[in-house]
This record gives C-alpha cells, structure tokens and sequence, in this order.
C-alpha cells in the first residue's frame, strides 16, 4: 500500500460515512417532525379555542400565522427530508422504514389538497387531509418502530418480518417502492404545476367562509 | 509504510476529502433547496388564500412579506449553490448530474422574469417563471434519482452512465460551456437592463429637481 491508496481509502471513507451519517440523522429526526406536524394539525381545535379567547384581532391573528405556517413548513420538510427513498442507492444502502416513500406521498398529497383545496375551511378536504396524515403516520411508523428498531433484539419469525420491514435487507421491495413513490411524486407535481399555470398563481378555491 | 507515510496520507485525506465532502453536501442538499423552492413557488394560491383571511393589514403584510422573502431568497440560494455546475474540474471528477448546468440556466431564467416583469401582478409571467423552474428542476431531478443514485441498479447502468456527470465527461463539459454561455447572457442582459432602468429612473428626478430649482430662481429673480 503506498500513501495514494491510503489517502484514496481515508477518503472514500469520509465521504461514505460523512454521507450515511448525514442520511442517518435524516431518518431519525423524520419520526420527531411525523409527530409534531400530526400534534400540530390534531391540536387545531385547541388553537382555534384560544383564538376565540383574544380580545385582540392583532393576537389573534398572529397565533393563526404562526400556527399554519409551522404545521405547513414542517409537512414541507416532511415532504423533503423523505427525498432520501426516492433514490435506489440510498435505501439498498441505509436501514430506511421500507414504506418510508409511500409516508412521503401521503404528505405531498395533504399538500396537494391544501394548494387545491380549502382544508381549513372545508371540512371534507380536512377530513381528507386527516385521513392521509393518518395513513402516512402508519406507513412511517409501522417498519420503523418493527423493522429498523426492533431487528437487533428480534428472534424467529419476528426477525423475518422485522428484516421484511427494512430497506436494506429487502433490497427489491424498497427499490420498487422508490419507484412507485417517484411515479407518484411526478403525477401529483404535474398535477399541481397544472393547477398554478392554469389559475396563474391565484388562489381561486371557492371561498367557503365568506358564502 | 513509515509513520510519515501514514501522516501526508491522513493530511491529504483531510484536505482532498473535506474539500469533496464540502461539494458533495452542497450537492446533496440542493434537492432540498429546489424542493423547496419549487413548492414556495407553486403555493402561492394557498398563501393568498390565507392571506385574504387576516383580519388585519398588519398580519396580511407579514405573511405576505415572509412568504416572498422565502420564496426568492431560496431561489437566489439555489442559484448560488448550483455554481458548482460550472467549474470544469468538479464536473468532471464529481458524480453530478448531468444536466444540473442547464437546470441552474433555467432557474437564472426564472429569476430573470422576476427580475424583469412583475410576475405577482402578471399572471403571464408568472406562468412563465413557473414553467422555466419546473424545467429546470425536472433538469435536475432526473438524472440525480436514476443516474447518480442509482449506480446499484445494474438495468439503469446504460443511463446513468449517460446522465453523470464523470462518467460522460465530454457531454458533461459541453452542457456545461452551453449553459454558461446562457447564463452570462441572462446576466448581461439583467445588467444592462438595471444600468438603464436606473439611468431612466435617476434622469425623471434629476429633471425634476432641476425643473423645481428653475421655478424657485424664476420665482426669486421675479420677487427681486
């Protein structure tokens, strides 16, 4: 071995483990911001409440603010920190939840519904944004709680199962569901593309409060 | 291999392969960054209608102010960022998608429109900066999930070769010169556009500071 290998070899294993490690906090901070944005958009009936309570218009409407632009910027980070299992080599690689891409699709389909739609104002798009909240939460945390933190105390047929559930060790499973997340990633931003270009960036979702 | 060997070996890493793991983080994080800014962009219907509901101008404005400071400040970011894509060097030893040159020209582009028309008041040119973005980011999003992460998958072998950036170096370089001819382009063309709208805009005011100076002297030389 001379110093070239070995700096080739030092390097290689900075950048592997700079970008795994990178990818590893990734997935562990997704489950915290799953729950904050399901306790953000659940808790809606206890903002709405205090807002009731002010006795000015001023406070009032900065709570609201604040409170939908933390719930939607933490459903967008949602959206792109799952980016991760749109790419095949990320989740052969990475211990990744193996549905963690049809988790992402449910999100960007709450945003879908929310820049169509008027979940707070109409109560089907909210029954619909909840279900999908719902739905993506058990995509999210089903394989992660069974599969990727349960594999290294599991035995028997619940090691099979919880294996089944990881990314890495159910390589073509994971793959083809990157794949699927990606057609449907696509559909849904054609869809939404075609939205603004055809509105023009308006906002032209009927109002339902002001009927 | 002496300890010395071992020492320029560790130093060279260090040096080599902080600099890469710079360029590879800025890489991976420009999806985020074109992620986001795509959805800003298109959110707009959604922000306007939150917008509407304020009950205050004073909210109205911060919401509004907030979101269009996000919005362009991510966009100008993402810009900024892509400038890797047109350094030879790193598009020819990096594994970068090939097209990212082209999908930075076009966010210029997008960029550009706002900087030209009033793309929140015009619905056209807002449908065109949104179309120059979705190019660009399709551009982008491409080759990045199944060429360059995907060099496990032996049936996208054929196409990721095609869409990386190392191991399709001559159409890599020449994307690159395309986009960058582009590029100098859009900016010339900006800058020559802030020189004469200033001069345009600085001549009105200097005319109407000199036509009020006229009027008080005539009204001075009168009252004398």
């Amino acid at each position: 071995m001379n110093v070239d290998t070995l700096t080739h070899a030092i390097v290689q294993g900075i950048n592997s483990g700079a970008e795994q490690f990178l990818e590893g906090t990734l997935a562990a901070v997704l489950p915290v911001i799953w729950l904050a944005l399901l306790g953000l958009h659940l808790g809606r009936p206890y903002i709405l409440d205090m807002i009731d309570r002010f006795t000015l218009r001023l406070g009032a409407d900065l709570l609201w603010l604040i409170y939908i632009a933390l719930r939607d910027i933490l459903i967008i980070s949602g959206v792109i920190m799952s980016f991760m299992f749109l790419f095949p080599d990320v989740v052969s690689t990475d211990q990744l939840p193996l549905t963690g891409g049809f988790a992402a699709v449910m999100l960007f389909a709450v945003l879908l519904i929310k820049l169509m739609g008027d979940p707070d104002h109409n109560l089907r798009d909210f029954r619909l944004v909840t279900w999908l909240l719902g739905i993506g939460a058990l995509f999210y945390f089903i394989p992660y709680l069974f599969g990727v933190m349960l594999n290294q105390v599991a035995t028997g047929q619940i090691l099979t199962i919880s294996n089944f559930l990881v990314s890495n060790t159910n390589a073509n499973w994971a793959v083809a569901i990157g794949y699927i997340t990606t057609a449907l990633f696509a559909v849904m931003g054609a869809i939404a593309v075609g939205y603004v270009l055809m509105t023009g960036g308006r906002a032209e979702a009927p109002e339902t409060t002001s009927k | 291999m002496k300890p010395d060997d071992v020492a320029t070996a560790i130093m060279n890493s260090l040096v080599q392969g902080g600099s890469q793991w710079l360029i590879a983080t800025i890489v991976a994080f420009l999806p985020v960054l074109w992620t986001m800014s795509l959805m800003l962009h298109l959110g707009r219907p959604y922000v306007l209608r939150t917008l509407r509901r304020c009950g205050l101008r004073l909210g109205a404005d911060i919401w509004w102010m907030s979101y269009l400071l996000m919005r362009d400040a991510l966009l100008l970011l993402t810009f900024g960022l892509s400038w890797f894509f047109f350094e030879p060097n790193i598009v020819a030893s990096m594994a970068l998608p090939i097209t990212g040159s082209l999908a930075a020209m076009f966010l210029l582009l997008s960029l550009a429109v706002k900087l030209s028309r009033r793309v929140d008041d015009d619905v056209r040119a807002y449908r065109l900066s949104t179309l120059f973005l979705v190019i660009g980011a399709t551009l982008y999003y491409g080759p990045l999930v199944f060429a360059v992460e995907a060099t496990s998958q032996g049936y996208l072998s054929g196409f990721g070769q095609a869409f990386t950036s190392n191991s399709n170096p001559t159409v890599a370089l020449v994307l690159m010169w395309i986009s960058l001819a582009g590029v100098g382009l859009v900016a010339a063309w900006l800058f020559v556009r802030a020189l004469m709208s200033a001069n345009r805009s600085m001549g009105r005011r200097l005319k109407k500071e000199q036509e009020a100076t006229g009027v008080i002297s005539g009204a001075a030389g009168g009252g004398e």
